[in-house]
């Protein structure tokens, strides 16, 4: 589904990644993990459009997709929920899912049924459903974080791409946000998780990569890196 | 007493003009934090093609659609050349000069185009006072203020039922994620650019029978409006009302008790006062600086 | 100023001087004041436009504030003109600070629309107020007397001269020193300045105070040499004129702003002239024509960058000739200069000329640095303390932004002499802690205490020159200076001297001048910078960037040192260099507050390291123990989540 190769990006004259390489086969959750500064939200803005890679490819069901522009990534069925959150604050809950689904309102995308997409999505986030018509600035940190995953799954996308879902959560929402990303997963949902909390995410993803100053340092299926020693030098440094 | 509350009428009808440029300057700045320089030139401009058109023997009520469209054309090309190479290149000074060097151009060309005198603008309404509450009122200044108020409850419309209105309002709130959304946000800047000048040329034209017309009617009006953006704190409508009603009445008092001479000084005043104290705004929110 | 340069500006002075001897045309004469009474303005403007790099659209107004302050002295109290000139500049100056007032919390379009509100204030305010300034009527001013003696038309001229020349070397000279270099650091970055002890509002005020100091004698000068002012001269088109002028002329160079101001006074009479302007236009597209060629040839640019240029200037040719007239459209073909030149020539034409010769900028090895002789000065402040002793204590500090609480509740406790570490997950409050202590924040609770007084409330300016001093997550540097020059900014606190020492290169100034380069290159050596000293900051690779914002840090001569994430982005060798100049820090004495998230980094530097998570202090020890610390394994990895 998600293919990457060789990426290479950085902030004008900081260059944060390497040359990574990554797959995200289609149904599968991937989780991207790694401690602060490795390079992981630049990996998911390279892939959805927000900054430009400076060399590799990225491609989306075989089509290229590097080098485009994040609105038109969009089209071609990529959402992407940011680092942050970033729902728009001054409209409600409602009028931010129906957003999420835009392409779908103007012909980028075919349309479907989003009445009917707006009512199960509320279904899944039951927190969002009692808020439809609240501001979105007016949202805990918790339920903007539904929001924004919410909003990405309005699309009707090929695949989502979370950017630490759990930051700023307190504990209580860490687990709510995890066992809907559970659910999305049962339900077939591609995604591509990029977490700081590695223990949340190799528990809900099924092939884990570790990202350490922007190259892969070890990547293999999920279950088995939960126990590597690698991992956690990775995030706390010592012995390597 | 009679006087005071004629005056009072005039100067809300003109402080809803302010309101509506200011509006427009509120719309380029929250969508691409840009603003127009030469706004007031396009107030102008709008006029100016007004009078074109209600003299070749359009309708008066007939024109004004015809300005919108225009001052759509115009706004989107001032964007285009001036706004949007600035973008790009990442830089302040080059919007702030190239909106300016863009308003002198307008300006000259409608000198030229309609000489330098001011000109007579027929007007669609009887020109005799109504009395309201014992004072005189112009039906035209009451149209102003109608005309104005419709013009933004349209646009609110249009941002809150459409869903390109809605783009429009994400991209307010964040572009970034607006164009994960999908969004086109260049062209939602442009779009905005557009739809600034459009409404400031609409009140161009509303404008235009209640006072003299020339090329040179846009400049002060454009800072004037700006100091009411200001005080709205560029991001709340209700407070450009509330500010360009109190600089227009501020302004006809002035121009009567004072001296006429003297009538731009209290807006000028008022913007540096504002931007002394309180540089958010009456009714802004302060930005956090992050580092 | 190298010699080639010094000798071409005296020739070029000189033969300026010469003028009335080389041409009988009174016109000319004329005009060529006019060119130089601009430049005067333009250099000043050149202060608030090319260094501050704000847009002032009120110069023609403080412009007038000068012409008018000779007429009406001139006219109501008949005064000489040793008066008239000194009270000239110090009633604009006066202006100046006024305007200076509402432009100090606001910047960019903001300030743009402030200068250009006062502006239009002092135009309307010349025009109404009929009884000082006899109003649309203007006032007449005939050609001053020196001691009883009427100046002559070329006596005057010369008059010019030597004031355009005096106010060239002024400028020059504050431009070049300390000044120029704290009004250079505002645009660079604002944050930094306050940090590094340069007030941005109060350079603000010496920056338009200045620069209204010479519109103001240029405006004097303007009313003697028109013998008449009027309010109308003093308009919107003048305000933009002027900005044209530096900006096409070239900002940051005196040249340009004399070739701007050539510019500005020669092009509205070639303008007057149709057939001149057919001429000039068609050999304007000629050259736009040839010279895109050479370029795509060369390779240097693309057919779609030049179309516009080529086309733009072909058709300014045709309709050069279709046109009858071309004076009614002076003001369009303005507005199309400042486009062309906003897109196409951003450093104007003299820096155009200058990059097309760019020579590799010459280093002035005559003053070695002191190598040997330790460049770190320990704030040798009395009172220094002992090591272990607290040097900053901080105790429930509260930072809330509306609902969200950045700091929760944080005592911090801070020992002279050690390296002191602050991690924790994203998100946690470190940066933000970094900015409470410097002030860019001010704590919503809490109390801090550095060296015995309190910071809390205090400017950011303030508290970096009682001895904090940091460095900055993405790397705040000033751009457009130079390495040694960036420190020089750190060592403004070092200067006494003030607008008169700098004018004259005073002994104190001179002394403190070459103090502060022997000490900028010593610090660049401490970090192993000295042989970058005269590179562009924006030039320097990454991981010297970051070296050389410690640096300038230190030339604070800082108690405590603030480093905010200082490996971020470097390459392992730089990291170990990193921390070899952090130990030599400490060594000196300095206490160091590091954020970092290269965990061995931190391990290697720190005595003590304190953890933060969700704005709360979760842990606290020796850098070994943290790392085993249960809480803290859990904050960063997530260890129970279900």
């Amino acid at each position: 589904m998600l293919s990457i190769k060789n990426l290479e990006a950085g902030y004008g004259k900081v260059q944060v990644l390497h040359g990574i390489s990554m797959e995200v086969p289609k149904g599968k959750v991937v989780t991207l993990i790694g401690s602060n500064g490795a390079g992981k939200t630049t990996t998911m803005r390279a892939v959805s459009g927000m900054i430009k890679p400076t060399s590799g490819e990225i491609s989306l069901h075989g089509k290229r997709v590097d080098g485009l522009e994040s609105y038109a990534i969009a089209k071609q069925g990529l959402a992407h929920s940011p680092e942050g959150r970033r729902v728009f604050a001054t409209m409600t809950v409602t009028d931010n899912l129906i957003l999420g689904a835009f392409p779908r309102l103007t012909g980028s995308r075919p349309k479907g049924d989003v009445p009917g997409d707006l009512e199960r999505a509320m279904d899944l986030f039951p927190r969002l459903k009692e808020r439809r018509n609240q501001l979105a600035g007016t949202l805990s940190g918790g339920e903007q974080q539904m929001l924004a995953m919410a909003r990405a799954v309005m699309l009707n996308p090929e695949i989502v791409l979370l950017d630490e879902p759990s930051m700023g959560l307190a504990p209580i929402l860490v687990e709510e946000v995890f066992r809907i990303i559970g659910d999305l997963k049962a339900r077939g949902v591609t995604m591509l998780l990029v977490e700081q909390f590695a223990a949340a995410a190799l528990k809900v993803a099924d092939y884990g990569y570790v990202l350490e100053n922007g190259r892969i340092s070890v990547h293999g299926e999920a279950s088995k890196l939960r126990d590597d020693p690698a991992v956690k030098a990775a995030y706390l440094g010592g012995g390597h | 007493m009679e006087i005071l509350l004629q005056l009072i009428y005039s100067g809300i009808a003109l402080g809803m003009i302010y309101a509506v440029i200011a509006f427009g300057y509120q719309l380029t700045f929250q969508t691409s934090d840009t603003l127009n320089f030469g706004q007031g030139d396009a107030l102008m401009l709008g006029a100016m093609v007004g009078l074109t058109l209600v003299n070749m023997g359009v309708n008066y009520w007939l024109m004004l659609p015809l300005v919108i469209v225009f001052g759509l054309v115009q706004g989107g090309f001032v964007e285009r050349i001036g706004v949007r190479p600035a973008i790009k290149i990442k830089s302040e000074f080059g919007w702030i000069m190239s909106t300016i060097a863009l308003g002198i151009i307008f300006k000259n060309v409608a000198e030229n185009i309609w000489g330098r005198d001011d000109l007579k603008f027929p007007s669609p309404l009887p020109e005799s006072p109504i009395k309201l509450f014992g004072a005189n009122i112009l039906p035209m200044e009451i149209l102003v203020v109608v005309g104005a108020v419709l013009m933004m409850l349209a646009v609110e419309f249009f941002n809150r039922k459409t869903i390109y209105g809605k783009a429009v309002v994400a991209t307010f709130n964040d572009r970034d994620a607006a164009k994960l959304m999908g969004i086109n946000t260049g062209l939602v800047i442009t779009f905005s650019y557009a739809l600034s000048s459009a409404t400031a040329g609409f009140a161009g034209a509303l404008i235009a029978p209640l006072t003299l017309t020339g090329a040179t009617m846009g400049s002060v009006l454009g800072l004037k409006a700006f100091a009411v953006a200001i005080i709205g704190g560029l991001t709340s409508g209700m407070g450009i009302i509330v500010g360009g009603i109190i600089l227009g009445v501020a302004e006809t008092t002035t121009g009567f008790y004072i001296s006429t001479g003297y009538k731009d000084v209290p807006g000028l005043v008022l913007l540096l006062l504002v931007l002394a104290f309180k540089p958010a705004g009456l009714f802004g929110k302060s930005a956090i600086k992050k580092v | 100023m190298n010699r080639k340069t010094l000798i071409a500006a005296v020739l070029g002075l000189a033969l300026l001087a010469a003028a009335p001897l080389l041409t009988s045309n009174p016109y000319y004469v004329h005009m060529i004041g006019t060119i130089m009474i601009y430049a005067i303005l333009l250099y000043g403007l050149d202060i608030v436009v090319g260094y501050t790099g704000q847009v002032s659209l009120g110069h023609s107004g403080l412009f007038g504030v000068g012409s008018y302050t000779a007429g009406v002295l001139f006219l109501k109290l008949g005064a000489p003109l040793w008066l008239i000139i000194p009270a000239s500049i110090v009633v604009t100056a006066g202006f100046g600070a006024l305007l200076a007032l509402p432009a100090l919390r606001v910047t960019g379009p903001y300030l743009a629309m402030v200068t250009l509100a006062f502006g239009t204030i002092i135009q309307i305010l010349i025009n109404e107020m009929n009884f000082l300034t006899e109003g649309p009527l203007g006032i007449k001013i005939p050609k001053p007397s020196i001691a009883g003696h009427k100046l002559s038309e070329h006596e005057f001229y010369w008059l010019t001269f030597a004031l355009m020349v005096l106010s060239l070397v002024v400028v020059h000279r504050i431009l070049k020193s300390q000044l120029g270099r704290a009004f250079e650091a505002l645009r660079g970055s604002p944050v930094a300045s306050d940090c590094m002890g340069v007030s941005v509002y109060r350079y603000k005020v010496y920056a338009f105070v200045i620069s209204a100091g010479f519109a103001g004698l240029a405006g004097c000068l303007y009313a003697y040499s028109e013998q008449y002012i009027s309010p109308n001269t003093y308009n919107f088109e003048l305000t933009v004129l002027f900005l044209l002028a530096v900006i096409m002329g070239g900002r940051k160079t005196r040249s340009g702003a004399l070739l701007g101001a050539a510019i500005i006074v020669i092009l509205p009479k070639l303008l007057d002239d149709l057939e001149m302007f057919r001429v000039v236009a068609s050999g304007l597209a000629v050259l736009m024509f040839i010279g895109a060629v050479v370029g795509i040839a060369k390779k240097m640019t693309t057919p779609k960058a030049m179309a516009i240029p080529v086309v733009g200037t072909i058709a300014l040719a045709g309709f050069s000739f279709w046109l009858q007239s071309i004076t009614d459209w002076r003001l369009s073909i303005f507005g199309l200069m400042i486009l062309f030149v906003v897109y196409y020539l951003q450093d104007g034409i003299v820096g155009f000329a200058r990059s097309l010769f760019a020579r590799k900028s010459n280093a002035d090895t005559r003053i070695a640095s002191v190598s040997g002789k330790d460049a770190v000065m320990v704030a040798a402040h009395a009172g220094a303390g002992e090591t272990g002793t607290d040097l900053l204590v901080a105790t429930g500090v509260l930072m809330q932004f509306g609902g969200l609480k950045a700091i929760n509740q944080v005592d911090l406790r801070i020992k002279r002499g050690t390296i002191h570490g602050l991690i924790g997950p994203n998100g946690s409050g470190k940066s933000t802690m970094m900015n409470v202590l410097t002030g860019i924040y001010v704590p919503t609770a809490g109390s801090i205490e550095f060296a015995g007084s309190s910071v809390v409330g205090r400017t950011s300016s303030d508290i970096a020159l009682s001895g904090i001093a940091r460095t900055f997550q993405n790397v705040q540097l000033f751009g457009e200076m130079t390495a040694l020059q960036n420190i020089q900014v750190g060592l403004h606190h070092t200067f006494n001297s003030n607008f008169v020492d700098v004018s004259l290169h005073t002994p104190r100034f001179n002394r403190e001048e070459s103090a502060a380069t022997e000490r900028g290159l010593g610090l660049l050596d401490f970090v192993g910078l000295g042989d970058l000293a005269f590179e562009e900051a924006r030039n320097l690779p990454y991981g010297k960037q970051r070296l050389l914002e410690i640096a300038r840090a230190l030339a604070l001569d800082p108690q405590l040192l603030l480093l905010d994430e200082p490996a971020a982005g470097l390459t392992a060798p730089d990291i170990k260099e990193l921390v070899a100049i952090i130990r030599k820090i400490r060594d000196h004495g300095i206490t160091v507050i590091l954020i970092e998230h290269h965990m061995d980094v931190v391990m290697q530097l720190c005595d003590t390291v304190s953890v933060l998570d969700f704005g709360q202090k979760i842990a606290e020890g020796k850098p070994a123990e943290v790392q085993a610390n249960e809480k803290v394994i859990e904050a960063y990895l997530g260890g129970t989540v279900a």
